[in-house]
């Protein structure tokens, strides 16, 4: 289990972990995350932004005329600012079953999260059919091409270790059957699904 | 049930998606739209309904109209550009629904549903749409196997065998139309064959063009082909007009001659147009009648010489007693008028197979043949102008008119010992020489067309024109026939009086120019159309065999027989 942060602020759709930097290195942008709220239920999420934000010291460093390495990576270590990682809700699993619902209870402040095993996505983005991906469509104001794209290379990466390798097809073919009646974003999703390079077999739906 | 599911799931090509009784349904292709064909023959099976239908239009379509006009292939990898084709791009069918079954096992449906009947309602939306099996067909077109039931051909798409009902082909009367050059020769002899093999109808075929009767040579391949009586040594018998063989080797059972005393005024006015004969000729040919009787005048008015005189008692030039003249005179009647009948009617007088006392009653021969169920082909040999064809056939069909009805009133009139007249189908070439709108008042054919069904006595017509023919006898056709027609009136005359038209009218004119026809009409369950049997050596085999053309099997397989 690699905990990544722990939970800053969070709505019924989303959260903002806090973590320091030595921990940023683990996250990706389209990770799938999980945040175990009580027993038996957690919650499940995907990365969409990091945001590191100046700490005030940053700017007097930078306006130094000589840059220490030892002073950069004291000031990485030490900061006082947390690196924030931004969270959009997927689904939650209770009792075991998978929801691609949003939670009914968000998590709750300093809550840890941690990164999904290859078990963990492979179980999430395999239940139902594909659900989550509405949670994806809706946010109107992220770039919902490029963090399907990432977050599809994820996955199938995952899927092909538990030998599912045809998972990809299924999720693009969803994918143009919920955006084929907006040509645009469709197009732009497809395009950054091909820059990602995936490999796509010959899986007819 | 298990096989019937995965038989189901093969032959399923898509599902319904919208449309309605009038405008026909909407049916999202699931295969390859190379795969189905304009007319092929499609079942909607909805668990409590079978419904039979016809594709008629192959649309293409797009969830965006973007989606198909730009190429995406260019843009995006393979396998991505052809995920999004598979879900935004489709083939929609249009299918016009025409008969509608109850599910189940025949035995098991109480009788009243164990039938198609025309279609009342649709099916529901995602209904799934199946390319028809061999048994489908037989359910609707009748078994292969059954007795009265003919293969005149395939299905263009999976080969299964098509039956015409020839005791409903006969029942009224039928026409084969199709442009020159269609195949309509062949497809003529195929269902001539079938009829006498058959055998519940008797046949005369005037056979205008020599085509039937005797072997021929086939004119696009070369190959011989079998005439019907070489097919059929014992059952038909060639008659040819005149004294003598008008080809060598080609030797009739007898030769037809018609008698002076047979030809009567109706036989010469349906000749108007051919002798170019005036509005006095009624008149005329009224008093040549009133003057010599109705079997002695045309011999009377054929020995009148126009023009000649002898010296009068007075010393001048009168007309001599046999001429034309003198008989005007006597009779009241225009002597102008007179002569030019006699001179128009010269073509007739020098007919060498009108003779004042046939060598034979050559004619009560052919009638008794009718009546004893052989088949007559009846050659023109060379004798092939629009005069003899309108005359011998009014003439001979007149007669047996005559003949029938006295046989029908018979029987009608002592049922027990007298039984029905054998039936009688008349096969008519050229038909719209004889009915077009203008001569089919005059001829006799109108009438049977109209009426003589009760008489036991049809009519198939053989045409390449079906817009020539007055429309109050294509109304009266049972059973259509076609092959391609490029002629727009031609499509519309034959589709007259049927449902769908619109829908048909695109595949009449998409045949292919040889071998496909569409059959339609009252003797055909639903307009479907086919790929013709050919002509040749197998087809000659399987009617000398009695082999039906349908693996019967199969067909009974699929349609959920143990064997």
């Amino acid at each position: 289990m690699i905990e990544i942060g722990r939970l800053l602020r969070g709505s019924a759709a989303g959260c903002v972990i806090g973590c320091w930097v030595s921990q940023v290195t683990t996250p990706q942008y389209g990770g799938l995350v999980r945040i175990p709220v009580a027993e038996n239920y957690q919650v499940y999420g995907i990365i969409y932004d990091i945001q590191v934000e100046d700490d005030g010291l940053v700017r007097q460093l930078l306006s130094a005329d000589v840059l220490d390495d030892a002073v950069i990576t004291d000031n990485r270590l030490n900061r006082n600012v947390p690196v924030e990682i931004s969270v959009l809700f997927a689904g939650y699993q209770e009792d075991g079953m998978i929801f691609h619902l949003l939670p009914p209870r968000p998590p709750l402040t300093l809550d840890a999260m941690f990164q999904c095993t290859d078990h963990e996505i492979c179980t999430f983005s395999s239940a139902g059919n594909f659900g989550y991906f509405r949670h994806i469509l809706r946010a109107s104001d992220l770039p919902v091409g490029e963090l399907l794209s990432s977050h599809l290379r994820l996955v199938d990466a995952a899927q092909r270790h538990q030998h599912n390798p045809i998972w990809i097809q299924k999720a693009v073919q969803e994918l143009i059957i919920l955006l084929r009646d907006d040509y645009g974003l469709l197009m732009s999703v497809l395009a950054a699904l091909s820059d990602s390079h995936l490999i796509l077999g010959e899986y007819r739906g | 049930m298990g096989d019937r599911n995965s038989q189901q799931r093969e032959n399923q090509i898509g599902y319904v998606v919208g449309g309605g009784l009038k405008e026909g349904l909407r049916v999202r292709l699931t295969v390859d739209p190379q795969s189905v064909q304009e007319g092929g023959f499609v079942v909607i099976d909805t668990g409590e309904w079978q419904f039979y239908g016809l594709i008629t239009d192959i649309q293409l379509g797009a969830t965006d109209p973007r989606f198909a006009d730009e190429k995406v292939e260019d843009r995006l990898p393979p396998a991505i550009s052809q995920l999004l084709h598979g879900q935004t791009l489709y083939a929609n069918l249009e299918v016009l629904p025409a008969l509608m079954l109850k599910s189940g096992r025949p035995e098991e449906l109480p009788s009243e549903d164990a039938s198609p009947i025309p279609v009342k309602t649709i099916p529901p939306h995602h209904a799934p749409v199946l390319l028809a099996s061999a048994g489908n067909i037989a359910e609707i077109f009748g078994s292969p196997n059954e007795e009265g039931n003919f293969v005149i051909g395939k299905t263009r798409e999976q080969g299964h065998p098509v039956c015409i009902n020839l005791k409903k082909f006969v029942q009224r009367s039928s026409g084969i139309f199709g442009a020159t050059g269609t195949g309509k020769s062949f497809l003529t002899r195929i269902i001539l064959a079938g009829l006498i093999d058959y055998n519940k109808t008797s046949l005369l075929v005037f056979d205008m063009h020599n085509e039937y009767g005797f072997d021929d040579t086939a004119s696009d391949t070369g190959k011989s082909v079998k005439g019907l009586r070489t097919l059929f040594p014992g059952k038909v018998r060639v008659v040819e007009l005149g004294s003598r063989p008008s080809q060598p080797g080609r030797n009739p059972d007898f030769h037809l001659e018609i008698a002076e005393k047979d030809i009567q005024p109706e036989d010469i006015e349906l000749l108007t147009r051919e002798l170019n004969l005036k509005e006095t000729t009624p008149t005329t040919l009224h008093a040549l009648v009133t003057s010599f009787g109705i079997h002695a005048w045309y011999r009377h008015f054929k020995a009148m010489k126009p023009g000649t005189t002898i010296e009068g008692e007075d010393g001048k030039r009168v007309p001599a007693p046999d001429s034309v003249e003198a008989w005007a005179n006597e009779a009241g009647v225009n002597i102008m008028a007179a002569v030019a009948l006699h001179d128009k009617m010269r073509k007739l007088f020098d007919k060498p197979y009108i003779v004042p006392q046939p060598a034979a009653d050559s004619l009560g021969e052919i009638i008794r043949l009718l009546k004893q169920g052989m088949h007559v082909m009846l050659s023109f040999g060379s004798f092939d102008s629009d005069l003899d064809y309108l005359l011998v056939t009014n003439l001979i069909t007149r007669r047996i008119r005559r003949e029938w009805e006295e046989m029908t009133n018979q029987h009608r009139a002592n049922k027990k010992t007298v039984p029905e007249p054998r039936p009688l189908t008349l096969v008519v070439e050229e038909a719209h020489k004889l009915l077009n709108r203008e001569m089919a008042s005059q001829t006799i054919f109108s009438t049977i067309a109209r009426e003589m069904r009760k008489y036991f006595v049809t009519l198939l017509i053989v045409d390449q024109r079906p817009s020539q023919i007055y429309d109050e006898v294509m109304s009266q056709l049972g059973t259509r026939i076609c092959g391609w027609l490029g002629d727009d009136s031609d499509i519309q005359a034959v589709l007259s009086g049927l449902a769908g038209r619109d829908a048909l009218r695109g595949m009449l004119a998409h045949l292919q120019p040889t071998q496909e026809v569409l059959l339609l009409g009252w003797g055909i369950s639903m307009p479907i159309p086919v790929r013709t049997l050919r002509y040749d050596e197998e087809f000659y085999r399987n009617i000398k065999g009695g082999s039906k053309f349908g693996d019967v099997d199969q067909i009974n397989r699929e349609l959920g027989f143990d064997l």
